[in-house]
């Protein structure tokens, strides 16, 4: 037997390191060990709570964590207070890997370079309200010229406030927007600091300091879509983590899309302490959960977002412009719908909001 | 009641109407019941089915209780709870609250410092004293009081307050300290601070105030670096705080929705001050004015270059020029230049700051008055790991006490040349330091100085301090 002399024990030993390694390097690029989600706000008084979609209902349920159990892979759920704007922050800083958006800060976002894919849309429909103080004079919108009108700007509800003023052929400088966000609009309201506001209105109306001025019942022009993203470096790296992630928010959907499980969301909802358990029962009144909790990157997604791109455009609320060839990456959901046998379980609805005829 | 009854008859007529006109056969009405009856089974068999789906969907996730409507006997219960709370709200308030007139904020700062000095010093402690290579010290303790005098709900034009108390030690150094004013005046905002970020902003204080001259001498003790101050703070006496007017603004400002990020493409500063220090009239009949500009590069928050800043300041001085305690000159020269550059680019950020003094001194030899130009570099380069300085993070919704817990590693160098005429008068500080933010108002700082004078015949010394900075 020859003598084992240093340099073949150090070939030994660097054989064997990388024969024990390569396999733990090859799991290592496609599991990350913490995935994070950003949520565009929180509930009352600073509670890490989210409301009114199936994104909610997935937090609270630990949807993602059940999801991820199995792999030693952990969550992490962020709220931001401040919104969409935060959310933005947050991720040009490397410190999200998922989120939820509104339309406005994501096309924002994405106008000055934040490289993510949506990934699956998420709440559409509603009615909207446009709520003065309780002793308002006001009759019609046209009366609060030059008054005060709250909005959180910079966050979809922006977007959305334009759109009602362009529907009744106003702009932004007919009026006084101030910027608020919503506990504050609702304070500001009972105070009269403010001449109004688009929020949900039945906890005012109880309470005794706020009215509708006017309700837009179903405009899916007025309406937007909701999206959720990952960041392109994490979906390059693990895309078998995407797809988990979108199985477990399909599933979630799904759940919350269930007429049965209708009342269990609104009171699951209604921990954020934002809208009350009543205002969801109220605002949900005429619509099916499936409907507003597909979801879908259908036709009508796609359109509504080009228009809350050309919007914002309009608006001069973006410098430039904002392409949606790239952007939406619809294979995840794809193949969870199919795994999970749901591909004819929500409708499509076309570009105008209506139900596409199969 | 009536009207249900109502119904209920018409019902009842209508059936037995439609029984009367079809008259089925036994035959046909016993196929009618056993067809009602085999429905009857199906649904049972459904609602069976469907239970177990039902109940386990729910009870994975949670419990819901069984619909309960409210007795008169719960609804008093809870009336009473509210009266009980309401009462006690009103009794802590009375008996164990604080109460101001006007809504206040109260704050502080503190500092707890441990040094460690190589040559020994004697600076700072009672004389007579022998040297010492280390001490414990408090180098700062402040409280502040803050809020608004009017409070401009609609649209934010307030009228605000500051008074600001600080502790000082005693010089030369007794067992007592000097608890001193430092801030106190009044500040109004004269346009909307509620309209939105695209809106630019001004205020007017008037009082005790910081100077708005550079970047150093407005950057409070929570956002600076380093432990001690640049050395021309001091030596300028651009430290001390000075009464007066100072309007602050700026204009243009750049705004970018997506990340709530403003840069004001264009901010000033300008004033009238005693020129003479905090705590004091003014020492002459000559007044002091200072002008500051800044430019931000107008680019989105996701630029490279965002939060670059550059900036000048002009303070024109009068000061009274002494030979011994005769007044020489009551308009002399105390002039201070400054630039300025900054970049913050989380993780990694610099600053840059030239300072020059140009100060009237009587020369006792040639029996006339000099003018004397000191001169000042301050760089500094910094490097954040964590989300100290980040919005977003800081404002996260949590159930606990939590906060972005962030280290801080840092470069100085801070030169100072009091007399640009004269030789071998140099003194530069070259600090390495690191900073842990572990609570939302609380770090540890460890820096390292070294000083290297010019003068050959002062040694260079080394000192390191080690300090926690706490607020409330």
């Amino acid at each position: 037997m020859e003598t084992l002399n240093l340099k073949s024990v150090m070939l030994g030993v660097l054989a064997l390191a990388v024969t024990a390694f390569a396999p733990l390097a090859a799991q290592a690029e496609d599991k990350p060990t913490l995935i994070r989600f950003a949520y565009p706000g929180a509930g009352t008084g600073g509670r890490p709570q989210a409301d009114s979609s199936f994104i909610a209902t997935a937090h609270l349920q630990g949807a993602l964590e059940q999801e991820f159990k199995n792999d030693g892979i952990k969550v992490q759920w962020t709220f931001f207070p401040g919104a969409g704007p935060s959310v933005n922050e947050s991720f040009a800083n490397g410190l999200v890997d998922f989120a939820f958006h509104g339309d406005l800060p994501l096309i924002v976002g994405r106008s000055t370079g934040l490289k993510h894919k949506i990934i699956f849309g998420a709440s559409r429909f509603g009615n909207l309200y446009f709520v003065v103080p309780a002793d308002s004079t006001a009759k019609t919108l046209a009366d609060l010229k030059g008054k005060r009108i709250a909005t959180f700007k910079g966050t979809a509800g922006q977007l959305q406030l334009g759109r009602v003023f362009e529907k009744y052929g106003f702009t932004e400088k007919d009026f006084k927007v101030v910027n608020l966000d919503t506990d504050t609009t609702k304070a500001s309201l009972a105070t009269k600091d403010i001449d109004g506001a688009i929020i949900s209105p039945f906890d005012l109306q109880s309470r005794g300091v706020a009215k509708i001025l006017f309700e837009i019942p179903r405009d899916p022009k007025v309406t937007s879509v909701g999206s959720v993203w990952v960041s392109e470096e994490f979906e390059k790296k693990y895309p078998s983590s995407v797809q988990k992630v979108v199985n477990a928010f399909v599933r979630a959907a799904a759940w919350t899309s269930d007429e049965k499980n209708r009342d269990t969301n609104f009171k699951l909802w209604a921990q954020s302490g934002n809208i009350s358990y009543i205002d969801f029962q109220k605002t949900w009144n005429g619509y099916t959960m499936k409907e507003r909790n597909t979801p879908l990157l259908d036709d009508y997604y796609r359109f509504t977002l080009q228009k809350a791109v050309d919007e914002s455009r309009r608006f001069k609320l973006i410098r430039r412009d904002v392409s949606l060839d790239g952007w939406i990456e619809p294979k995840y959901l794809q193949t969870a719908l199919k795994e999970q046998h749901l591909e004819n379980y929500w409708d499509e609805y076309d570009a105008n909001g209506n139900i596409k005829k199969k | 009641m009536q009207s249900s009854k109502q119904w209920l008859g018409a019902g009842l007529l209508a059936l037995a109407g439609a029984a009367h006109a079809a008259q089925p056969s036994n035959e046909e009405l016993q196929q009618q019941i056993q067809a009602l009856q085999k429905a009857v089974d199906a649904l049972k068999q459904q609602l069976q089915e469907r239970s177990p789906t039902l109940s386990s969907a729910s009870t994975e996730t949670i419990a819901i209780p069984p619909a309960e409507i409210a007795t008169k006997s719960d609804v008093e219960g809870l009336r009473t709870d509210l009266e009980n709370y309401k009462y006690d709200q009103q009794r802590n308030r009375e008996t164990k609250t604080a109460l101001a007139t006007r809504g206040t904020t109260i704050g502080g700062t503190i500092q707890t410092r441990a040094t460690a000095q190589s040559p020994s010093v004697t600076t700072g402690s009672s004389t007579p004293a022998n040297g010492r290579s280390s001490s414990f010290d408090i180098p700062l303790a402040s409280i502040f009081f803050s809020g608004s005098l009017y409070r401009d709900y609609a649209e934010g034009r307030n009228l605000d307050y500051r008074i600001q108390l600080g502790y000082a030690p005693q010089s030369p150094a007794a067992n007592n300290s000097n608890f001193n004013l430092q801030d106190a005046y009044l500040r109004y905002s004269p346009l909307p601070t509620k309209t939105g970020l695209e809106d630019p902003k001004l205020t007017i204080t008037f009082g005790q105030q910081l100077l708005p001259f550079g970047l150093e001498v407005q950057t409070g003790e929570d956002l600076r670096p380093t432990i001690k101050s640049a050395q021309f703070l001091t030596t300028t006496g651009l430290v001390n705080r000075q009464i007066g007017a100072i309007v602050q603004g700026d204009l243009e400002p750049y705004v970018d929705y997506g990340f709530n990020y403003r840069a004001p493409l264009f901010q000033y500063a300008f004033g009238v001050v005693n020129g003479s220090g905090p705590n004091k009239s003014d020492d002459n009949n000559a007044k002091d004015w200072i002008a500051r500009v800044a430019f931000t590069l107008p680019v989105d928050y996701y630029s490279l270059f965002r939060e670059l800043k550059i900036g000048g300041t002009y303070y024109k001085g009068a000061k009274n020029v002494l030979n011994g305690t005769t007044i020489v000159d009551s308009g002399g020269k105390g002039d201070r230049y400054g630039i300025d550059l900054y970049y913050n680019h989380s993780p990694f950020g610099a600053t840059y700051e030239y300072v020059q003094g140009r100060d009237d001194t009587y020369n006792a030899v040639t029996k006339k008055i000099d003018t004397i130009t000191s001169r000042s570099h301050t760089a500094t380069l910094f490097y954040t790991w964590g989300e100290q300085w980040l919005a977003s993070s800081k404002s996260q919704a949590k159930f606990d006490d939590w906060w972005p817990k962030s280290y801080q590693l840092f470069t100085r160098w801070d030169q100072w040349d009091p007399n640009k005429d004269a030789a071998n008068d140099k003194i530069t500080i070259s600090t390495l330091g690191f900073n842990v933010f572990f609570a939302e108002t609380t770090k540890f700082q460890l820096n390292l100085n070294h000083y290297a004078y010019e003068n050959p015949t002062i040694k260079s010394a080394n000192e390191l301090l080690a300090q926690f900075q706490f607020g409330f």
